[in-house]
């Protein structure tokens, strides 16, 4: 079906896809094109001018590349290639006139714009502008919006590229921004100055090529030549958003995200991109130790050997919590098994059958999404649950998928047939399964809402029934970042976490602090922030947070991922895996890895697909056998997507928003 | 006043009164008032001008507006006569300490006698 067209660019001749515009055509042969509206994953608005380019043979006045699709391009008088040129003289005049106008309404006050230093104009202004300017009019003046706590506006220094209305409309969902009025008053306006509801609005910032829209709270805080760059992964969502966390000295400034077509394209989360504050409040920095009922502070040895006294001879507990990266797990499932003791990361109740990973990844990759014709979310709100996933389906739809949801019905960004919120909805799938699916792309979803509930293994069964009858790829959806790393590590208990928990003496929580541990078991919490489980222990060790230790963690479609570390946990606190080796050697049990890098070589000779980053193991389908469901609704795993980890939870930002979304919540619901 | 200052005393002239300052003030100066810090204020018989000597370091500043008033002749009579009035607000005069080891230094100043603890987080307690 590819229609290729020959095409000469300055003198170069290549061979490209006739749907292909010309500034694609450009960067196929490595000619660069300077432009502000254009962006690889928005619609094409062709406003911004920067992008022209002279065709030769085409009308006598330069062609916007941008907008421009090389089959339209008219061939020589004896069926030649078309012609574009980007480097003649009046390319360059036609450049230097727009940069001209666009800088005739920008205020030049780089020296206090959060942008300068990473700025598309300031670049190509020094790239196509001309050395002085001829206006000597007063410039115009726009008023700022408040889009809410996130986005800070400077509304002069906006050129109207319409990127963040496109960004907002076509990949976030919202209605919100706009663009009023024509020439010098056109302006781009909230909807009757609301603020943005969305939790991927922070994209805008990356998007916005001028320093209209900067980040609030890293306002005034650093230049980007100042930061140290860390591409990382995130741990907010199991997503394993790729991102770049950017630090100054010891403290992580922001973050930003990579590119990565197969997981997050180029969005992050608001969750992901602003939870920053929250690493350095609530911090523990130093052991405590619990005498007579109350923390005191104690030095390593003393904990670690008052944690070793505890646990000898008793019967012990590991918990894994939602974003303890894959290293860590297997270390302790290596020391609490060691000991006799029983491992579990399925903390919420999830019942994810062990060993069985087409159950509890799924053989859908994220990337199947895009092509999918027809998606079935099952128990899940993906916009909560995992934004970036979420913007994805509604990507799937805007190209005609149809999307169906079993479950709680909220807004998702996109229409949705919607066939019940109950588990008898789910059973009523199977009878219509095979209308509307056969012959096509299909997905569905099962999110951890279906699974954490006491019937979730039968729930589980009938999903991965109705995939097997409509043969679809089947994908769970996981809310914890390290829970698929721990199952793949093997760090489960037959049972479920209340076996694990039955009769136990001694709990060891790796930063489980959604789960409550009643009275009787001493409690050794290891973890980085003052949470729940730091409130309910007897023995506190201070660990990393996920900036600051490297760690494998596996996504929720099973591809194994690197963190990196971009700053150093606070304090005396260590990294996990060193206060679980220094933990076995006062247990006599001493682990056999004194680096990271031994640890992890043991770890792939155990598990073997960890060895293989950033690939997405392909799942034997193994159907787990029918089972009849109860009668009950599904519930959203997800209570309030600000606050679900202990990070989130130390977050002041984190804590408005919480806020900020209930009442609009209310609000909403007032005004029907 | 010590043999050792009586010595040095023509070459400090940044302490109290010079010797000519001392001869010219018993020919001609009258004496007006004293302040609380025991800087002596003169006059020549005719008014015409007004001086201070200092009970130690000539400072400028030392001189409570009440006295730098009179001095400057932006009042005809001494504030041992026409008392200035003071608001409640006002505080006490204060000469001014820059360049002294009294000086002021903010919270967190490397000159501040304990400097301010600096963390880059905030630290979980206990409660």
């Amino acid at each position: 079906m590819t229609d290729l067209r020959k095409i000469s660019i300055d003198g170069q001749e290549i061979e490209v896809d006739g749907a292909m515009t010309i500034l694609q055509a450009c960067e196929a042969a490595g000619v660069e094109v300077p432009r502000f509206c254009y962006h690889e994953r928005l619609s094409i608005a062709g406003n911004c001018r920067m992008c022209l380019v002279e065709v030769v043979g085409g009308p006598p006045k330069p062609t916007a590349s941008c907008a421009m699709q090389v089959r339209d391009l008219r061939p020589g008088p004896e069926g030649q290639a078309p012609v574009v040129k980007t480097n003649s003289a009046m390319v360059k005049k036609a450049r230097e006139g727009v940069m001209e106008f666009m800088l005739i309404n920008h205020p030049l006050d780089c020296p206090i714009c959060d942008q300068g230093g990473e700025c598309d104009l300031q670049d190509q202004a020094m790239a196509y502008g001309v050395s002085n300017g001829r206006f000597s009019e007063t410039k115009r003046v726009v008023d700022d919006l408040d889009l809410g706590p996130l986005v800070n506006t400077t509304m002069t220094r906006c050129i109207s590229c319409t990127r963040c209305v496109r960004f907002t409309s076509e990949v976030a969902g919202i209605t919100q921004m706009g663009q009023t009025g024509r020439g010098e008053d056109a302006e781009i306006t909230s909807y009757l100055n609301q603020t943005l509801n969305s939790n991927m609005q922070g994209n805008i910032i990356d998007l916005c090529p001028v320093g209209a829209l900067t980040s609030k709270p890293y306002a005034f805080s650093a230049r980007p030549w100042e930061l140290t760059k860390t591409e990382t992964i995130d741990v907010m969502d199991a997503l394993g958003s790729n991102i770049r966390v950017d630090c100054k000295g010891r403290g992580v400034k922001r973050i930003l995200p990579r590119n990565h077509d197969g997981v997050n394209e180029e969005w992050i989360s608001d969750k992901t991109r602003f939870v920053w504050d929250g690493l350095r409040r609530q911090r523990l920095d130093r052991p405590y130790v619990r005498q007579d009922g109350r923390l005191r502070p104690a030095s390593w040895g003393e904990a670690l050997g008052a944690a070793a006294a505890a646990m000898r001879g008793r019967k012990v507990a590991g918990l894994i919590g939602d974003l303890v990266s894959v290293e860590a797990a297997f270390a302790l499932k290596q020391l609490i098994e060691g000991a006799g003791g029983s491992v579990e990361c399925r903390t919420d109740g999830a019942k994810l059958p062990i060993g069985n990973r087409s159950a509890y990844v799924g053989t859908a990759s994220v990337e199947d999404i895009d092509a999918a014709q027809a998606i079935m979310l099952i128990g899940t709100n993906p916009r909560d649950e995992a934004p970036v996933l979420n913007a994805r389906i509604r990507k799937a739809w805007t190209r005609g998928a149809m999307v169906g949801l079993v479950g709680e019905a909220t807004d998702l960004t996109y229409d949705y047939y919607h066939f019940g919120a109950d588990r008898a909805a789910l059973a009523g799938l199977m009878d219509r399964a095979g209308e509307y699916a056969q012959g096509k792309e299909t997905v569905v979803i099962v999110g951890q809402g279906a699974l954490n509930e006491a019937d979730g293994a039968a729930v589980l069964s009938q999903a991965m029934k109705f995939a097997e009858m409509t043969g679809s790829k089947f994908l769970v959806l996981h809310t914890a970042a390290g829970r698929v790393g721990a199952m793949d590590a093997g760090c489960v208990t037959e049972g479920g976490v209340d076996a694990a928990m039955d009769g136990v003496e001694v709990v060891y929580n790796l930063g489980a602090d959604e789960i409550e541990v009643g009275e009787g078991p001493l409690v050794i919490y290891q973890g980085s922030h003052g949470d729940r489980g730091a409130h309910r222990a007897d023995i506190v060790l201070p660990g990393a947070a996920y900036t600051e230790e490297q760690g494998l963690f596996v996504n929720t479609e099973g591809r194994p991922q690197l963190a990196l570390r971009a700053a150093f946990p606070p304090g005396e606190a260590k990294e996990n895996w060193a206060i679980l080796r220094a933990l076995s050697a006062e247990l006599d049990a001493t682990q056999p890895w004194d680096s990271m890098a031994v640890l992890r070589r043991a770890l792939v000779e155990a598990v073997p697909h960890m060895g293989r980053i950033d690939e997405v193991a392909a799942n034997e389908w193994n159907r787990v056998p029918l089972q009849k469901p109860a009668k009950a609704d599904f519930r959203g795993a997800v209570r309030d997507f600000y606050l679900t980890n202990p990070i989130a939870r130390a977050s002041q930002l984190m804590a408005e928003l919480s806020a900020a979304a209930r009442a609009r919540a209310e609000t909403a619901i007032a005004a029907e | 006043m010590g043999i050792l200052r009586t010595i040095l005393r023509p070459l400090i002239w940044w302490d109290s009164q010079t010797l000519n300052t001392q001869f010219y003030t018993w020919r001609k100066g009258q004496r007006v008032g004293e302040d609380g810090e025991g800087n002596v204020f003169y006059q020549t018989r005719d008014g015409k001008r007004r001086w201070v000597i200092y009970n130690g370091e000539a400072e400028a500043s030392r001189v409570s507006p009440d006295w730098h008033g009179w001095l400057h002749h932006t009042f005809d009579e001494p504030p041992t006569k026409v008392a200035l009035q003071h608001k409640d607000w006002e505080k006490p005069h204060q000469e001014n300490l820059t360049g002294t080891a009294k000086a002021y230094a903010p919270p967190g100043s490397i000159r501040a006698g304990a400097p301010a603890k600096r963390s880059d987080y905030e630290a979980w307690v206990p409660e």
